[in-house]
């Protein structure tokens, strides 16, 4: 990697990064399946992936669909459950030369709190991402992230187990983001990572059935990065707290909509699959934008491209 | 290893065919968009390449003759097995179906390495008229099986192995993801007591014995005899 010459430091609450870009929960394991194929020490941060109360199997096979310009997933938080990760699985990610989150699902209030306050005790993690947006799992998993009480309910439970920094991972799968948003803020919430994948499905026509086992599945990639722009842009003019923007992000020009939309950093999930260095290309491009542009700090970048919504009111006794 | 085309949303997953010193080959069919940009590469063109990935079939396995089933593609995947094995002093025999004979590719080169090759064609247009898991059926039972190809082939071989007593190795397809074991989507049930079963807590008392691996990481090739599916 060349030498860095801007500050792409950022802050997401009281969790500092000297990148901008973080590895999207569930797309990057726990970094150590990637670290033979990227430099780790060139990322901002990892977020793990979600874990639960209780062990979780997962859903049935197939889990993937690819589709143009993306992906259909469906993987159903399988994850070993909060006492064995605690245990066997959480001590090896100390050594990682960037910043690890950690990721909370659960079906209750009360699992949320737990898990989130058993995770925070420990070093190893410098934040906590509340995923109430995960659309593959049957009935509660995403209803959490699509009722505003119950984001406010679940962000104000976790908020009492910890002063680490607390993200809400908001879901797209709603009327209108910007009221959960708000909701999050005003319950405690640190930062907001906008968004999770949206709801798909695919229907194989000669077996008369859904590709997927369990039947939908959340799209990720290129295919949904303007719906996660909008929605960037939309949280950002409601909230005053930092947002990490994430959907389809495969090259700097990517990187930069979600920035001047007004995200404070990145997250990269699918494009890892393509490239593993795309994360790393991404802050490389990203210094040399600043640098072109005459930008001190990333500061100098955010939000500048949110000038509003513009509404038909706008134009009304305009008969020039 | 994982070749990232153009316009895609994951990279292609692609078997390591021969590999010798320095250089590895690839064998593919073009099917689709993929593999057709890759077939229009030229000799000084580059490839951004992730790999290897995943394990390999295991030649270490003590036996004195063993039975390598591949369907279709999955021919590309055999090729270093065969080697390694013959390179045992073991005797193979190559059990390789195709749709027709058009499709069948390097049949001949096996039988130069020294395999016994036994054909088989959905069509009849070569060798035996049928599955290649019947022709597999009729013969004698090898002591090791070695198998790549479409999910139903390989579910037929794992219960000829079974039906046999014999161990069958089965490197699996799926649809993959990261490739690396980072995103849990190309999974397949596995017996939790496996060796290749990922880190998870015992089953409870009545719970599942089964626990999903990865495709991509912990296999693609498992034991036929662990594989829960």
């Amino acid at each position: 990697m060349v030498n860095l010459q801007s500050d792409l430091s950022v802050a997401i609450g009281k969790l500092q990064l000297r990148y901008p870009t973080l590895m999207g929960s569930g797309c990057y394991g726990s970094g150590e399946e990637y670290a033979p194929f990227a430099d780790l020490s060139k990322i901002g941060a990892i977020v793990l992936k979600s874990v639960t109360r209780l062990p979780r199997l997962g859903n049935a096979t197939p889990r993937l669909v690819h589709t143009p310009a993306g992906m259909l997933n469906a993987i159903g938080l399988q994850n070993p459950g909060i006492d064995w990760y605690l245990e066997h699985d959480l001590h090896k990610y100390a050594s990682r030369p960037c910043a690890i989150v950690g990721s909370v699902a659960g079906f209750s209030i009360d699992d949320y709190a737990n898990v989130c306050g058993r995770l925070a005790q420990r070093d190893e993690i410098a934040a906590l991402e509340i995923n109430v947006s995960c659309p593959n799992v049957a009935s509660e998993g995403e209803t959490f992230g699509c009722d505003p009480d119950l984001t406010a309910r679940v962000v104000e439970a976790t908020r009492q187990t910890t002063d680490k920094t607390l993200i809400v991972k908001l879901s797209p799968n709603v009327t209108d983001i910007t009221k959960i948003a708000r909701q999050a803020e005003n319950s405690g919430a640190d930062a907001l990572a906008v968004i999770n994948t949206v709801r798909g499905m695919a229907i194989d026509v000669e077996a008369w059935r859904p590709r997927l086992g369990n039947v939908t599945g959340g799209l990720s990639g290129p295919a949904i990065r303007p719906i996660a722009v909008l929605a960037v842009y939309e949280v950002a003019r409601a909230v005053s707290i930092p947002i990490i923007g994430q959907g389809g992000i495969e090259n700097i020009t990517d990187a930069l909509e979600f920035f001047l939309a007004g995200a404070t950093a990145i997250s990269i999930g699918t494009a890892n699959f393509t490239d593993p260095r795309i994360p790393e290309r991404i802050v490389e491009e990203l210094d040399a934008y600043l640098l072109r542009r005459g930008l001190h700090s990333m500061r100098d970048l955010v939000g500048q491209a949110n000038v509003g919504i513009t509404t038909p009111d706008q134009y009304e006794g305009d008969e020039g | 290893m994982a070749i990232p085309p153009s316009m895609q949303a994951a990279a292609t997953a692609l078997a390591v065919y021969e590999a010798e010193g320095k250089r590895a080959s690839i064998l593919f069919f073009v099917m689709g968009p993929r593999t057709r940009e890759l077939a229009r590469l030229q000799i000084g063109d580059a490839l951004s390449v992730t790999g290897p990935l995943g394990n390999g079939f295991d030649c270490s396995v003590p036996s004195h003759d063993a039975s390598i089933v591949a369907g279709g593609v999955g021919i590309a995947s055999v090729w270093l097995c065969a080697q390694r094995l013959l390179q045992r002093g073991i005797r193979v025999r190559l059990f390789y179906g195709a749709r027709t004979a058009a499709l069948l590719v390097d049949a001949r080169r096996f039988e130069q390495l020294g395999c016994e090759v036994i054909v088989a064609t959905d069509d009849g247009s070569a060798g035996m008229h049928g599955f290649v898991t019947a022709a597999l059926e009729r013969a004698v039972p090898p002591e090791t099986i070695y198998a790549c190809g479409p999910s139903p082939m390989l579910r037929a071989v794992g219960a000829i192995a079974s039906r046999w007593n014999v161990r069958a190795q089965l490197s699996l397809e799926e649809t993959f993801g990261c490739g690396v074991g980072g995103c849990w989507g190309c999974v397949v049930p596995l017996d939790r007591c496996s060796a290749q079963a990922p880190s998870f807590p015992p089953a409870a008392q009545g719970g599942s014995d089964v626990v999903f691996a990865r495709v991509c990481k912990e296999g693609p090739v498992f034991w036929s005899d662990e594989l829960r599916w």
